[in-house]
């Protein structure tokens, strides 16, 4: 089965809403307990003090998810960067997806990005596997620009085939976040492709963030394959 | 690696016993049984590290000492102090590729030799970067008054201490409360520095081999002969302290078995290399007196005397930075040093505790700062140098030795992925050049290194002498 990696900052006290615990009923997943250190903090340093405590946590966020469907396991890293610590945990479990939490009740609609440079079919793949045979709605959104529009209408065809009700959007904004953010109300959460770094998002911070940012509901970040990572 | 049937660890006399658990360790990250430890340090932060905490003595603080001593010779000075330096950096490399773990120096000793020469190296360790970090900021405290001068506020010398007091007790709350940047500060400031050195010691060499501007001062090279040389070297080996600290992060160093060997050595021939440079240039520009008289601050003169009001600005705030980044690195040193002893029970367990609030190690870094206060308060730039080289030597002395004894067993867990060239000769030849250079310390600083190393093992007799750390990984 896919595997979906949910990063969780555990001894942060983040919670895991029961609307994307039941999203990933169809998922294997992986839940990952971090906590990032400063610095002037040996990770060991922080693991002898607060392995413990983090792992009970663990246990019982891991025993949520199992009953909410799928398989799950949990691994606990403590570490000076988080997003290498997200990126190393997913090669290794071999995750097509990663989540940011946020809140939400039960999913009925998602969102879903195709904008921009990302693998389409990837995402369309995660999605028809994520909603499986559930009465969940899809919205793909995608900006206007100089590229064939047709795409939308063929991602609207494949998910049709599987049985899923999609919707389109052809956003007018220029940028993708932008469109993205304002299409995010009635939707309870967002699939998007994983995004190469660019300047913007050294400066700005990762585009998958700051999502997660704008919106409340948690975002599914749909890796890039293995061939193309940098 | 995890063995089978683990050897009991004992206790201390408060009935701890070292926490020592089986690892994996890969390029990435380190797997204990229960968690995970991200390796996130590179080859470019480990290099910060090693130059940011060395630079600032040997180009800022000791150039007019030296030459004082030594005459224009204290170049060689510099450069034989750089030879024993990556005479044990180099067995230092394979011993912390074979252990990268966090506790650098001490983990090798104790591992390898016993608890007695690792509870006198590790706790010596924490005292000599006690003594080290105490010595840059009296430094920090020169240029301070120096940079005021330059802006046309003149203190009196006596303001040097209070001055290197209120920025110690700074930097040991910052380090408690502050956040994850200070390593890309870190970085931004030894490449900076690197700059700013680049272009005065070019110019420095240009005018002084007489290709630009009026021909050097003519000085015989050795003015007071050969044995000022070995003293200064003793002296100035402070300079090269931090090589090794590189080894205290090596538990978080991404691929250790390439970067470690690297960012340590690097490290030792970059900032060896400007020494003696800087040397050459300060003593092209002055004579030994001269820049004996000039003191702690002498390379602002010097960069006056190159480039004018420029050379004295880019000089003085070079100094501010290095002598910051050199204590600021030590303090982290320090803290480092202590959670490693404490976690193999040869101190309490709470000098380790860390707060969630700043997830900083709060009584480990007080543990580091607050003694350093003390010492600064002496401003005793010559003796706080050797005090912390002679802690230091005892360390690399022992650490060669350790290599020594690990190689003629080879354990079956030792398996390092970089293996010293020219074994046995460059250990053998590290383990003397270290004990033989405190030879040549002054009888004061000798005695009170001795004496710290001597109540060290007094604690270790009376804390922790149940505690069994040979070989225990």
């Amino acid at each position: 089965m896919t595997r979906v990696v949910v990063p969780v900052a555990v001894l942060e006290n983040e919670a895991v809403s029961f609307g994307l615990m039941n999203l990933l009923g169809t998922m294997d997943v992986t839940v990952l307990g971090y906590h990032v250190l400063p610095e002037q903090t040996p990770p060991d340093q922080a693991r002898l003090q607060y392995e413990e405590r983090a792992n009970e946590a663990l246990a019982d966020i891991t025993e949520e998810f199992r009953e909410a469907g799928g398989a799950a396991d949990y691994r606990l890293v403590f570490t000076g960067d988080r997003a290498k610590t997200v990126r190393r945990v997913a090669d290794e479990v071999d995750a097509r997806a990663f989540a940011i939490t946020g809140a939400t009740g039960t999913v009925d609609r998602l969102l879903v990005s195709l904008s921009g440079d990302v693998a389409a079919d990837r995402i369309l793949e995660f999605v028809i596997e994520l909603v499986g045979d559930r009465e969940i709605g899809v919205t793909l959104l995608r900006v206007a620009d100089d590229e064939e529009t047709t795409t939308l209408a063929d991602a609207q065809a494949r998910l049709a085939d599987a049985g899923i009700d999609a919707r389109t959007v052809l956003a007018e904004e220029a940028s993708p976040l932008d469109a993205l953010l304002a299409a995010v109300p009635d939707h309870d959460a967002i699939v998007m492709g994983e995004q190469a770094p660019s300047l913007q998002s050294f400066l700005l911070g990762d585009v998958t963030d700051r999502v997660a940012a704008g919106s409340v509901g948690p975002v599914l970040v749909v890796r890039q394959p293995p061939s193309e990572q940098g | 690696m995890p063995t089978g049937d683990a050897p009991p660890l004992g206790t201390n006399i408060e009935g701890e016993e070292p926490d020592v658990e089986p690892t994996v360790e890969t390029d990435e990250a380190t797997y204990t049984d229960d968690a995970e430890l991200e390796r996130t340090i590179g080859l470019s932060g480990g290099l910060a590290i090693g130059i940011g905490t060395m630079i600032g003595a040997g180009i800022f603080v000791f150039p007019g000492l030296a030459a004082g001593q030594a005459g224009p010779a204290a170049a060689g000075s510099f450069a034989l102090g750089g030879v024993v330096a990556l005479l044990v950096a180099l067995p230092t490399s394979e011993l912390a590729t074979a252990m990268p773990k966090s506790g650098g120096g001490y983990y090798f000793i104790s591992r390898g030799l016993g608890t007695l020469p690792g509870a006198v190296v590790g706790l010596s360790l924490w005292f000599g970067l006690v003594f080290a970090t105490a010595f840059y900021l009296v430094g920090f405290g020169y240029y301070a008054i120096d940079t005021l001068a330059v802006l046309g506020i003149a203190l009196g010398g006596q303001y040097v201490v209070p001055i290197a007091l209120v920025f110690g007790a700074g930097f040991t709350l910052l380090n408690v409360t502050g956040t994850e940047n200070a390593a890309k500060l870190q970085n931004g400031v030894v490449a900076l520095l690197l700059s700013i050195l680049a272009v005065v010691l070019l110019w420095g060499v240009l005018n002084a081999v007489g290709l630009v501007g009026q021909p050097s001062t003519p000085e015989r090279f050795m003015p007071f002969g050969p044995f000022p040389v070995l003293t200064t070297a003793a002296l100035v080996f402070t300079s090269y302290l931090g090589f090794a600290q590189v080894a205290t992060v090596a538990g978080e160093m991404k691929r250790p078995g390439r970067n470690l060997p690297l960012a340590m050595t690097g490290s030792v021939l970059v900032v060896g290399t400007l020494y003696v440079v800087t040397i050459f240039v300060a003593t092209s520009a002055f004579e030994s007196a001269t820049l004996a008289s000039l003191g702690e601050t002498a390379m602002v003169d010097v960069g006056r005397h190159y480039l004018g009001g420029a050379g004295a600005v880019a000089i003085v705030v070079g100094g501010l930075l290095a002598t910051m980044s050199s204590a600021n690195a030590s303090i982290l040193s320090t803290s480092r040093a202590i959670y490693a002893v404490s976690k193999d029970a040869l101190l309490p367990r709470w000098a380790s505790r860390i707060n969630l609030k700043y997830g900083t190690p709060h009584v480990a870094l007080g543990l580091a700062g607050g003694p350093v206060l003390v010492l600064v308060a002496t401003g005793r730039v010559e003796v706080l140098a050797e005090v912390a080289s002679f802690l230091h030597l005892v360390l690399y002395g022992l650490m060669c030795v350790a290599l020594v004894v690990l190689r003629r067993d080879e354990p079956d867990w030792y398996d390092p992925d970089f293996r010293t060239p020219g074994y046995p000769v460059v250990p053998v030849l590290g383990a003397i050049a270290s004990f033989a250079l405190i030879g040549f310390m002054r009888p004061l600083s000798q005695a009170i290194g001795l004496g710290i190393m001597l109540v060290t093992a007094g604690w270790y007799a009376y804390y922790a002498r149940d505690v069994s750390l040979r070989g225990a990984l």
